[in-house]
């Protein structure tokens, strides 16, 4: 029964009321923590995510090191509160492990991990409170927090997800809701300026037929994430530097 | 003219003979693009135009061989002395790294008749070289220089020490002389303002 | 594009989960009126503005706001034509969604008509008619604010146009008026327009303000809560309420907890349900149980007032249900807690004059319905549909109203009609959208076409069909390549090529699933410009194949097949009786002929290994209707005659659906579809192997290759057609054959019992089924000429799709067969005919006697109602005794036929026996005269009436 329900209605709007090519709001902020080195805080539609980043920092197993690269360690958690039921999550579980290695993959990526030898990069996400589109969440929160922590990066890796609504539609930024209801959600991250795609995955089988058209919706979606993301960073970096006065120091 | 800031993954200039790449940037496909989100800096070296990007927060650095860095000691053996380091250069680190200075990089001379706790003790500041990296959980420090070792001190009854010679330090109080591998210190030349001392 | 406004949320609470969902306001919704100039012109409204909705009330033009209960009450008004410019809001449209998906489609429907002028306003979304839900609101009270509050957006935001807000709820439109929004209620507003007699007929009827002083006749249902807490309790039992055929004072619900279903008599019994409801049920005490009556009462209240006869019935029902032996658990309907009230075909009673009229239902268990109709003259001569909106306590019979006419009383149209409703068969006409999908005349083949099929047009291929048929979709060719060796080609229409998937045609096409063919008209799955035209592969004209091309030896052992798609040039098309005079005609030796000798002879090689394999030769009666061609009245009835050819064009088209199904499966194992006849659980076979041991044959029934070789063996040589109905009555042993996607069952469930082969499946009538058209897609895929699709290759939506062609094809069958029937009866209608016939079944107090020359099956009731009985049955041989005379199963015997219309609902044989004559029960014959057959059938019949009383000893007695 479910699976005949219409996601995106005769008049083309979904069950929240977006276009099928609408991402979610987004409202981020940098900085929200002073004790990590960058922390970033984000909120895709109801999804809400905590990311902090420690480090470049010694690295704390001697096994583990590199010579030439730092490591990137993640961790991914979710709240107790963070959906409809409450119920422990301990850390480590399947997907949470999962998860956490996805988002390194995404990182790895990006972070010019060669100018750190010998050291570490811890990235903490916690989802607050999860309405579908868990992992894009963490990826752009964590690049904002990357950011804040001033770890150089080569671009942004921003992360979107997209399925196909009525069985034709692609449609953009899929919501809990419509996860359950629809079928296959892509979700996709990629680094929307060079245009590479560093992790796809897919919720379902899917024909074929779809994903050409599915990711070239994902991908749009990254690259409407990263111009939000740069409108956050943009002000973020002119209100420090505007507060410390620092920016208009040197001539 | 205030910098401009830029994000990161952003284009900056055309990599030339006439630009290049700095702190802070990286070169692909023949352009410099912005590794940071920061303010650009335009510096003339050599009549190389070098563009630079620094970030707005605290500089994460990490330290390379050949810094001189700024280490407590914390512990003592025989063989070396663990400490650990406070500041690179002039940056004073978040979150301190361990650096081990063994026996036999204490001293530049006399190498074989040096001891641990005649030169180093626990709790002393000391201004280090960083040696190259052979292990990873620590690095490896020396203070064979004229310009390294102990700068700050306390005696045993918890005085801040002055120096009396390369090798003993002296309590103002007491007057008891204990041993050091003392730096040669211009004053000007030491930043004591940034080192946090936790004593 | 990005303009999320502000958001709130909207808490859902159940099951005690807290959802939080977001909703975003737009500011980019149109208004949907051309004139705006405010909004950006929407695409999707159909408002037009030269449109007028005539309606007295309002001196000027306007358009049409609804209320939810409007659209869920009276949407056989809103289906008229009358009403036009009506704006559909979200929160109206969502609402009717949530309450009744059928009235949620039909007005899909409407909207999706560009000449209604209906548009949907997501007022909900709307940055200006959006409206929070205030905490101690209910929904419904939200609504009615939401749909004011967009009616007077509407108002201000476009003030040279005129709203009308259309609503039943009085509250809602008290609250309206205080807003100065124009408003009335749907009966006022139908009351006012113009031409509004159909309408007013079709409105439904809720409102019962005239009728409060009338006293209650029923007890009153519980609240709904009440009855949810009774059901918690286990104080009351839910269950599906079933009426009775017979007694409309009685009926039955099955509950759990009772083995037995729950006895229920009376008026306050049945309290208002209606065969089908689901009802909750409490359950007397053990000592006021009773049994069922087993009487027949018949509802012959004529009028609304009056409920003495009713009283009457109820007594007469109460002293005869006091038998103690067969005392049934009973009880009492408290409350409905669903009605599943749907469209009902009947007539009108017609003894009553007046505004209301009774309507009978052709379903026996259901309630006679109240309507309303200002055509009451017209309608008493038509066959028609109406559904019932309410049962008020006051009120003998449900209140309803008419829907639509479907036709005169008896006329074969209607019959139809009928036939087609009553098995949910979609016959309207094709859809604009659907038409559009078919390609332009004149149709030509293209050069690209050429490339990418294999040009056979220079191979005499030739097809064999029924005489008369339109939909040709196969056709053959055998041709010598080298010494010992034959290629032999099946054609098939590549309906493939014109009905794209995903196309309107292809929706549409794949909902019908099947042509369905009654007596004198055919429901097209795909329109007729494929169907007899550009798919129809008829002689001399260059037409699209998929063609399935083995290489034989003489034996008829595939050496190689191959599959592609093709342009063929059928040569000629032959029915089959012209092709099977040209096999006999030896003095034809045209390559037409000569191939046709060689398929016949492989088919006959083809025919014998199969058989040996197990297949069964089953018997059934088809039979064929002779219409008048101008008067559409049937003129005989006759068996359909088989030639050799037949078999022949069988044999390979069950060849090309075997050899197809085995590479669909090798290629896609997981989504091929595929047909399978499930072996039939032995308890079925019971009849069969009882009726075989009386008359001393032994059926095996262990395996189809047995039960195949024992039904070869059931002859007797005196008894010519005893075989034929031994195989009859084996075809009603077997279970359906079923279309499935392979994935969803092991490998060997997908055996086909019937033909006894492994593996089959369906390719060759794809004009006329749609298995095919999907078997075609996969076979393309596989030869390379065309590219998957997601649904294709969905397990889970193939599935889906398969259990819609397996019921429609039930559907069709059913409904074919109720044609038939209904023109049997036609044919019989007003003559009395003495007709040979078999006993197909000895039953306790009757016989079942199948007339082959009519494929017709009737009762022979052996004891008439109250009275004694001559015969005697013997449960273990299954025979009745009357004196001398023995009735086994398989006798021949004479019997008088004749047409019972007393009920013209209801119209039945009534049967005479003739033969062999029992004093006291049977008829003499009739003479010559009295026949009324005009051709020569009663010679020969009269002949083969002396043989049989010559060869029967039985019959020498009487």
């Amino acid at each position: 029964m479910s699976r005949n329900r219409e996601l995106i209605s005769k008049i083309g709007l979904r069950l929240d009321g977006r276009r099928p090519d609408e991402l979610r709001r987004i409202r981020c902020k940098m900085g929200v923590f002073s004790q990590p080195d960058g922390s970033a805080y984000i909120e895709q539609g109801l999804t809400k995510v905590l990311a902090a980043v420690y480090g470049p920092h010694q690295v704390r197993s001697r096994q583990k090191a590199q010579h030439d690269a730092c490591i990137i360690n993640t961790q991914f958690s979710m709240a107790v509160f963070s959906t409809n039921e409450r119920k422990k999550r301990p850390r480590g579980d399947r997907k949470s492990t999962e998860m956490s290695m996805h988002l390194q993959q995404a990182l790895l990526s990006v972070i010019e991990t060669d100018l750190y030898p010998w050291s570490q990069i811890d990235v903490y996400v916690e989802v607050l409170h999860a309405d579908g589109g868990i992992y894009p969440a963490c990826v752009n929160a964590a690049t904002l927090a990357v950011i804040d922590a001033g770890i150089p990066i080569k671009e942004y890796v921003c992360a979107c997800t997209a399925s196909l609504g009525n069985n034709e539609v692609p449609m953009l930024d899929v919501s809990h809701q419509e996860e359950i209801l629809g079928g296959p959600t892509l979700t996709v991250a990629a680094l929307p300026m060079s245009g590479k795609i560093v992790l796809m995955e897919m919720s379902q089988r899917f024909h074929l037929d779809h994903l050409p058209k599915v990711l070239n919706k994902a991908l749009e979606g990254c690259k409407d994430v990263k111009a939000i993301l740069d409108e956050a960073v943009k002000n973020h970096v002119s209100e420090i530097g505007s507060a410390t006065g620092w920016a208009n120091t040197t001539s | 003219m205030e910098n401009p800031i830029c994000l990161p993954g952003q284009r900056l200039s055309i990599c030339d003979n006439v630009y290049t790449c700095g702190q802070g940037t990286y070169q692909r496909q023949g352009y410099i693009y912005s590794m940071l989100a920061g303010t650009v800096d335009l510096v003339d070296r050599n009549g190389v135009k070098v563009i630079e990007v620094h970030s707005t927060g605290e500089q994460t650095v990490i330290s390379t061989q050949g810094d001189i860095v700024t280490a407590q000691v914390y512990i003592i053996t025989q063989q070396f002395a663990k400490c650990y380091i406070k500041c690179i250069g002039s940056t004073v680190l978040r979150s301190p790294y361990r650096g081990l200075i063994r026996r036999e990089n204490i001293r530049a001379t006399e190498k074989d008749k040096t001891e641990v706790f005649k030169s180093l003790r626990p709790g002393d500041i000391v201004l280090a070289r960083v040696l190259p990296m052979t292990e990873a959980h620590s690095y490896q420090l020396s203070t064979a220089e004229n310009e390294l070792g102990v700068v700050i001190a306390h005696s045993e009854h918890g005085y801040p020490m002055v120096p009396v010679s390369w090798t003993e330090m002296q309590c103002p109080k007491t007057l008891v002389k204990e041993p050091r591998k003392v730096a040669k210190i211009i004053p000007e030349n030491i930043d004591t303002g940034g080192i946090v001392v936790d004593s | 594009m990005f303009t999320t406004k502000c958001f709130i949320k909207k808490n859902k609470i159940g099951n005690f989960l807290k959802h939080v969902r977001e909703h975003y306001i737009r500011d980019d919704i149109s208004c949907g009126i051309p004139s705006c100039d405010d909004c950006n012109a929407e695409a999707s409204s159909h408002l037009n503005e030269v449109h007028l909705n005539k309606c007295s009330l309002f001196k000027f033009e306007h358009f049409i706001i609804l209320d939810t209960n409007v659209i869920l009450d009276q949407m056989d008004v809103l289906e008229e034509p009358i009403i036009c410019n009506v704006i559909i809001l979200h929160t109206v449209y969502k609402e009717v969604k949530h309450r009744s998906l059928p009235i949620y489609k039909r007005l899909n429907a409407v909207l999706e008509n560009p000449s209604r002028h209906f548009y949907i306003f997501v007022n909900d979304h709307h940055k200006d008619t959006f409206l929070p839900e205030d905490k101690n609101e209910l929904i419904n009270d939200h609504n009615d604010r939401c749909i004011r509050k967009a009616t007077s957006w509407y108002m201000g935001h476009v003030p040279k146009r005129h709203f009308v807000l259309i609503t039943d709820d009085a509250k809602n439109r008290q609250l309206a008026l205080a807003d100065n929004i124009p408003t009335c209620t749907i009966t006022d507003y139908v009351k006012h327009l113009e031409n509004n007699s159909i309408l007013q007929d079709k409105l439904s009827r809720k409102d019962f303000h005239s009728e409060k002083e009338a006293k209650d006749i029923f007890p009153p249902h519980l609240s709904t809560a009440a009855l949810l807490k009774g059901i918690k309790e286990g104080v009351l039992h839910q269950g599906t309420f079933r009426a009775s055929k017979d007694n409309f004072l009685e009926g039955f619900v099955s509950v759990d907890g009772f083995t037995e279903p729950v006895l229920l008599q009376g008026r306050d019994g049945l309290n208002r349900s209606v065969d089908g409801d689901i009802v909750a049920v409490e359950v007397f005490k053990m000592e006021n149980w009773v049994s069922p009556s087993e009487i027949v009462l018949e509802d012959e209240g004529v009028s609304e007032e009056s409920i003495e006869d009713v009283e009457q019935k109820e007594q007469a029902l109460k002293n005869t249900t006091v038998q103690e032996a067969e005392i049934k658990p009973t009880g009492r309907v408290v409350g409905i807690i669903r009605r599943k009230w749907k469209q009902y075909c009947g007539i009108i009673q017609g003894n009553s004059e007046g505004l209301y009229q009774i309507f009978v239902p052709a379903n026996r268990s259901i309630p006679k319905v109240r309507i309303e109709t200002r055509q009451a003259e017209f309608l008493k001569t038509q066959k028609l549909i109406v559904t019932i909106d309410s049962w008020p306590r006051s009120s003998r019979y449900p209140h309803g109203h008419f829907v639509r006419a479907l036709g005169r009383i008896g006329s074969q149209d209607t019959e139809n009609e009928v036939v087609l409703l009553e098995h949910d068969v979609p016959h309207s006409q094709f859809s604009e959208e659907v038409l559009s999908c078919l390609p332009k005349l004149p149709w030509i083949i293209t050069e690209e076409d050429e490339k990418r099929r294999v040009d056979l047009r220079s191979i005499d291929i030739c097809s064999v069909d029924p005489p008369g048929c339109t939909d040709i979709d196969d056709a053959l060719h055998c041709r010598l390549i080298e010494e010992g060796k034959l290629e032999v080609g099946v054609h098939i229409a590549d309906v493939s090529h014109f009905i794209r998937p995903g196309t309107a045609i292809d929706l549409e096409a794949a909902s019908r699933a099947t042509t369905v063919y009654l007596v004198g008209t055919r429901i097209d799955m795909v329109p007729g410009l494929l169907s007899s035209n550009l798919c129809s592969l008829r002689g001399g004209e260059d037409r699209f194949a998929f063609s399935c091309i083995w290489e034989m030896d003489l034996q008829a052992n595939i050496l190689s097949t191959r599959f592609h798609k093709s342009i063929i040039k059928s040569k000629s098309a032959m029915t089959y009786e012209e092709a099977q005079l040209t096999i006999d005609d030896q003095t034809k030796t045209d390559a037409i002929a000569e191939s046709l000798r060689n398929l016949n002879k492989l088919a006959k090689i083809l025919k014998k290994r199969r058989l040996e394999n197990g297949a069964l030769v089953l018997a059934s009666t088809e039979v064929k209707i002779l219409m008048d061609s101008e008067t559409m009245e049937p003129l005989d009835v006759e068996l359909k005659k088989m030639y050799q050819t037949n078999s022949m064009v069988e044999e390979f088209m069950l060849l090309a659906n075997i050899s197809v199904a085995q590479k669909i499966l090798q290629e896609f194992p997981d989504c091929a579809m595929l047909r399978r006849h499930p072996t039939p659980p032995a308890s079925n076979f019971d009849p069969l192997v009882k009726a075989g041991r009386h008359l001393g044959f032994d059926i095996q029934v262990d395996c189809g290759r047995n039960l195949a070789d024992s039904l070869d063996r059931a002859v007797k040589p005196e008894n010519p057609y005893l075989n034929t109905m031994l195989r009859m009555l084996a075809t009603r042993c077997m279970l359906q054959a079923v279309y499935f996607p392979s994935g969803t069952l092991q490998k060997e469930d997908f055996y086909h019992y019937g033909l006894a082969v492994p593996l089959y499946t369906h390719f060759t009538s794809p004009i006329r089924r749609y298995a095919d058209i999907i078997v075609h897609r996969l076979l393309a895929v596989i030869c390379g000429s065309d590219s998957t699709y997601p649904d294709l290759l969905d397990k889970q939506k193939s599935s889906e799709l398969c259990q819609n062609l397996n019921y429609r094809n039930r559907m069709a069958q059913y409904a074919g067969r109720a044609s038939v029937a209904f023109n049997t009866h036609l044919f019989f209608k007003g003559k009395l005919n003495d007709e040979e016939g078999y006993i197909l079944y000895v039953r306790k107090n009757a016989l079942q006697i199948l007339i082959p020359k009519y494929g017709l099956e009737c009762t022979l009731y052996l004891v008439k109602k109250n009275e004694t009985t001559l015969f005697e049955y013997d449960e273990e041989h299954q025979t009745q005794r009357a004196g001398d005379v023995v009735f086994h199963t398989f006798d021949p015997v004479t019997i008088r036929l004749q047409l019972d219309s007393s009920n013209i609902q209801h119209e039945k044989f009534s049967v005479l026996l003739v033969q062999p004559a029992i004093p006291g029960f049977s008829v003499p014959a009739l003479s010559k005269d009295d026949e009324q057959v005009n051709d020569a059938e009663p010679v020969k019949k009269g002949k083969k009436r002396k043989n049989i009383a010559a060869k029967s000893p039985k019959k020498s007695k009487s």
